[in-house]
């Protein structure tokens, strides 16, 4: 190896010399601002989440009515959840993320200043057609950043064929029911279970949020972390005790994911109980397998059902010269034939007022709008929540282990939450 | 198939050979030998299908039941349409175009890139031969997940993002160095004589290449050909941060839009991915004869 | 050191003959054949790689956007993750695991498909496929496949008479890694395998025939004459192995997506996590791991040749 040093760093020079001259002398400089050229008509670019296989339908129309109301082009890249975080992270450390962004979070974008806020790009008007609850969870230090573009809003899924065939009259409303009624469907054998759990690492944080409402505790009390709190821990107890205790779970559930597993449960018609959302109604309306019906959340002691609701963010970059142009997209985009067309064909729920009315006559969605205006969302106003998220997803599933210990899967939670904001 | 694989080495029957050990064992073998190969090769075959042929039936059923509990071999409800529906699907199309133009250019610019290299290499001892293959390795061993930032970087500065040419260079860089390494190995194992031969007669050396030692490693250059272009067909991280039309998009990205999160088409992903097969299989049957080198090194004298 | 790798499989008698005749040649020539390679190499890679570098020496948000230099904080975050130990045994058993099924089946695999029988071609296809077919489908596939209550192996293992219970191939800790490999092993075989289907129909008739004449045993032939030529073939294919396997992440990422935390993760799938899972979400640090990785990949082919080299020379004495 040696003997090879001399030439081994001769051909290692060439072969750096060649790439850094192919790279280096190529169109760079002019290049950077292809997007930002000056004159009337501006490109910009929507890096869009795809809910279903419509999503890039919906964007392309999109952005043909936004050419002939603005002049203005509208590059629309449709990216799968599974990907966009990556993507947007890429761009953004090459320094070139797009104008618009959506994303199931914010804060932590708005918190490195890469964000316009409403007050730049968005008009009054719109700002005060969205729902509260939505603006409040787009505010990070008073101002509104992360726009809501849809929401969604979860429930009770229950098999009405294997209640029957288990002697259950009503769903349950109290978390006593729920365990005896699923202990009932669970006796059936034959394979059923009675409530598909996914604490799986894909969305452990919802189907825990919506179990911790419904026993009035939070992620977050007065402003600081309450994870670990007495009541939070009750729950994560009390769903352990579902798995492993009454073993009316399907097997290991800290290791199923919602998408392929829960809710493929409860769609192949063997799970009593799932926690749904529209989208999962789309889902089962089409196929007809499973003769459900959807229920408020039951609370842990019978008090008013509380319902756990999540949207995601449609969110403006700060680039030199695009502000008018991104403020004609939102202008665009919450126009209620705009807004309320995405909405309806993707099955989710809305995020304005004048949303709220027209989805009235909906009668599917009767039992997920009437709660909608006091729904509970995961804090993703704080910036830190991006992060806990993340350690939520990935630690959550083995609190409900047959060896799990809650209290210490959420005592290491919170201290991650408070060393980390 | 441990039988096979133990009397092999003699009974390489590339062409016919007459056995010359007493005929006790190798002629009962030679008597069940064209039964008992092809039960074998048939069981082996079954075992890489099996999966497929569960994706092909899995296309073949409503969606909601690719997920049934308990599992069914068989569709409860056959629905025959799916594979219609995916290739009347424009976007569909618009993605298999892409694919096959990109992973056809990745492979040509591999060949064209590999083969001086890996002759040159192979035939001859220059400084920093070692060092050569070397360096070509190590490309390997970055993984695109861990470059593609760089990646996206370098392509923005020269305006190739959302270009062909873009993920074309990429994949042939890439996958350069399986070629070059396993070429080199067979241009190396060609006797000196047949070059040497060959120069008498007043060949130059790309000439020599070329007419007298291209033919002699088809197997070669076809395994090359296969492994770049698959590597380029079913090639993910790159085209998906690189390529954002929609239609400049390759099948491997594309098709992930018919499961997403909240919306599922089994039965469309997995036709889709069958289709994408397809092209791989005819490329494969055009090119299959010449594994088998039919000038081996040796019956050339 | 790729001395065995190198290594000529030609009729010994041509080698020194060959040496002697090609060893005067110029810097300038070999820049002319390999200028192309070296071009596209240095033009692609190598910006990347030190992009990857220098990432690694800074500090992020969790947006991805950089926010200054950071020394060697990240390659030491590596160093002291709680789940560094986990990976790296994971990774291990992973790699040796499947690199060494792969050759085995694969050896075996050619030599089937090198003979002449009805149905060969058939064969030959079907291999094809698992290798066409992308791999990322092909592991959501295997998700499926194995899931507990939805999938068809469960089905019918439970129709055996001595199974009553499915098996959770993916979620129970006891099966997951496993399971992770008999996939792996699946999708690598039919690469190797045609690798050395190539190299077997490279070598020569006539040196079969000529240990045939000295009355050599078929145990024999194999050993003395099959391997030995079949070593460049087997060698390429063993190193680009062990590459493709350390860097293999839908197979990995995919088969073991429904399970928390790391502990079926390699450093391949954990450096993503860390990037963009994982509660750390540093594409900083996840560069640094990337480092780790490619010296790790560098350090297990370093040994391999390595060893086989020993192994050749002591063959050859």
């Amino acid at each position: 190896m040696a003997r090879l040093t001399r030439t081994s760093v001769l051909v290692c020079t060439a072969a750096l010399a060649v790439g850094l001259t192919a790279c280096g002398g190529g169109t760079g400089a002019s290049s950077n601002d292809a997007d930002g050229k000056s004159g009337d008509a501006k490109t910009i670019k929507l890096v869009a989440a795809e809910y279903s296989s419509g999503t890039k339908a919906f964007w392309d129309k999109f952005a043909t009515a936004y050419k002939a109301k603005t002049g203005n082009t509208l590059d629309v890249q449709v990216v799968s959840w599974t990907d966009i975080d990556q993507q947007s992270s890429t761009m953004i450390q090459n320094g070139n993320p797009p104008d618009i962004l959506n994303l199931n979070a914010y804060a932590s974008y708005a918190k490195d200043d890469l964000l316009y806020s409403a007050d730049d790009v968005l008009s009054p008007a719109v700002k005060d057609d969205l729902i509260p609850a939505f603006v409040k969870s787009g505010t990070y230090n008073g101002k509104l950043y992360g726009m809501p573009d849809l929401s969604s809003a979860r429930a009770l899924f229950y098999n009405k064929k294997l209640f029957q065939q288990a002697g259950i009259s009503a769903p349950p409303t109290t978390w006593a029911d729920f365990e005896a009624d699923a202990k009932k469907v669970s006796a059936l054998g034959g394979g059923n279970v009675g409530y598909a759990m996914p604490l799986g690492p894909e969305e452990s944080q919802a189907e825990f949020s919506i179990w911790l409402v419904n026993n009035g505790g939070d992620w977050k009390t007065d402003g600081k972390w309450s994870i670990n709190s007495a009541k939070n821990v009750e729950t994560l107890n009390f769903l352990k005790k579902l798995a492993v205790t009454d073993k009316v779970t399907q097997n290991n559930p800290g290791k199923t994911n919602r998408t392929d597993g829960a809710f493929a449960l409860f769609g192949s018609g063997k799970a009593g109980m799932v926690v749904g959302f529209s989208p999962l109604s789309a889902e089962l309306d089409k196929s007809k397998a499973v003769d459900y019906a959807v229920a408020p959340m039951p609370s842990a002691d019978g008090s008013a059902p509380q319902t756990y609701g999540v949207t995601d963010y449609l969110m403006a970059f700060k680039k030199k010269g695009n502000q008018d142009a991104v403020k004609a997209f939102y202008d665009l985009y919450y126009q209620p034939d705009q807004v309320n067309t995405f909405i309806k064909a993707e099955g989710f729920l809305p995020v304005t007022k004048t949303g709220l009315t027209t989805f009235q006559s909906e009668k599917a969605l009767a039992v997920y709008l009437q709660t909608l205006p006091n729904v509970h969302l995961t804090p993703t106003d704080d910036p830190g929540w991006d992060k806990v998220k993340l350690a939520v997803q990935q630690n959550l599933g083995s609190a409900v282990a047959p060896d799990g210990n809650p209290q210490k899967v959420l005592d290491a939670l919170q201290q991650q939450a408070e060393s980390g904001s | 198939m441990s039988a096979a694989t133990q009397t092999s080495p003699v009974d390489q029957t590339r062409g016919t050979r007459p056995a010359r050990r007493p005929a006790s064992g190798p002629s009962r073998w030679r008597r069940v030998r064209p039964v008992v190969l092809p039960i074998v090769g048939l069981a082996v075959g079954l075992v890489f299908l099996a999966p497929y042929i569960v994706m092909l039936l899995d296309a073949l059923r409503p969606s909601s039941d690719v997920l049934a509990s308990p599992a069914t071999f068989l569709p409860r409800r056959w629905q025959w349409d799916t594979f219609g529906t995916v290739l009347s699907d424009t976007r569909f199309l618009a993605w298999l175009r892409t694919s096959v133009v990109v992973a056809t250019a990745s492979t040509m610019v591999v060949l064209l890139v590999s083969v001086p290299a890996a002759y040159f290499t192979g035939r001859v001892r220059y400084p920093g031969r070692r060092l050569f293959l070397l360096v070509v390795l190590v490309t390997q061993m970055f993984s695109p997940t861990a470059l593609v930032v760089g990646l996206y970087r370098e392509f923005f500065e020269l305006n190739l993002v959302n270009t062909y040419l873009a993920i074309i260079l990429t994949n042939a860089a890439f996958n350069l160095a399986f070629a070059i390494w396993i070429l080199q190995a067979f241009f190396a194992s060609i006797p000196a004589e047949v070059e040497e031969a060959a120069e008498l007669d007043g060949c130059g050396r790309l000439a020599t290449m070329w007419r007298i030692m291209l033919p002699l490693t088809r197997p070669g250059i076809v395994t090359s050909v296969i492994f770049t272009f698959i590597a380029a067909w079913n090639e993910y991280v790159v085209a998906l941060t690189l390529m954002q039309d929609d239609a400049k998009k390759p099948l491997t990205v594309g098709i992930s839009s018919y499961v997403t999160g909240y919306q599922q088409h089994w039965d469309q992903l997995f036709a889709a991915s069958l289709i994408a097969v397809v092209p791989v299989v005819i490329l494969f049957a055009a090119i299959e004869k010449h594994l088998v080198g039919g000038l081996t090194a040796g019956s050339i004298k | 050191m790729s001395q065995s790798t190198l290594r000529q499989a030609g009729p010994a008698t041509s080698r020194p003959r060959r040496r002697g005749t090609r060893d005067a040649t110029s810097g300038w020539v070999a820049l002319l054949w390999l200028g192309p390679a070296l071009l596209l190499i240095g033009g692609v890679v190598v910006f990347p790689a030190v992009a990857l570098v220098k990432a690694s020496l800074s500090e992020y948000s969790i947006t991805g956007l950089r926010k200054g230099p950071a020394g060697l904080d990240n390659y030491r975050h590596v160093i002291e993750h709680p789940a560094l130990g986990t990976v790296l045994r994971t990774t291990a058993i992973w790699v040796v695991a499947v690199v060494i099924l792969t050759m085995l089946i694969s050896l075996a695999l050619a030599q089937f498909l090198s003979k002449q029988f009805v149905g060969r071609r058939f064969v030959r296809w079907a291999i094809i496929v698992p290798w066409a077919a992308s791999l990322i489908i092909t592991a959501r596939l295997f998700t499926l496949l194995l899931d507990y209550y939805h999938g068809i192996a469960n089905t019918l293992l439970v129709a055996l008479p001595f199974v009553d219970q499915p098996v959770d191939f993916l979620g129970d800790d006891r099966f997951t890694l496993a399971s992770i490999v008999a996939v792996g092993v699946f999708v690598s075989v039919p690469f190797v395998t045609y690798v050395l289907l190539a190299g077997l129909n490279a070598i020569p008739d006539d040196v079969y025939e000529a240990a045939r004449i000295d009355g050599a045993g078929p145990w024999q032939v194999y050993r003395r004459i099959t391997l030995p030529l079949l070593a460049p073939a087997l060698s390429v294919s063993t190193v680009l192995s062990i590459i493709y396997v350390f860097n293999s992440f839908p197979v990995v990422y995919t088969l073991n997506d429904r399970n928390p935390g790391f502990s079926h993760d390699t450093t391949i799938t954990w450096m993503y996590k860390l990037a963009f899972k994982s509660a750390e979400k540093d594409v900083g640090m996840s560069a640094a791991a990337g480092v780790f990785n490619v010296l790790l990949i560098l350090a297990a082919v370093a040994v391999y040749l390595r060893v086989t080299r020993g192994a050749t020379q002591e063959n050859q004495a």
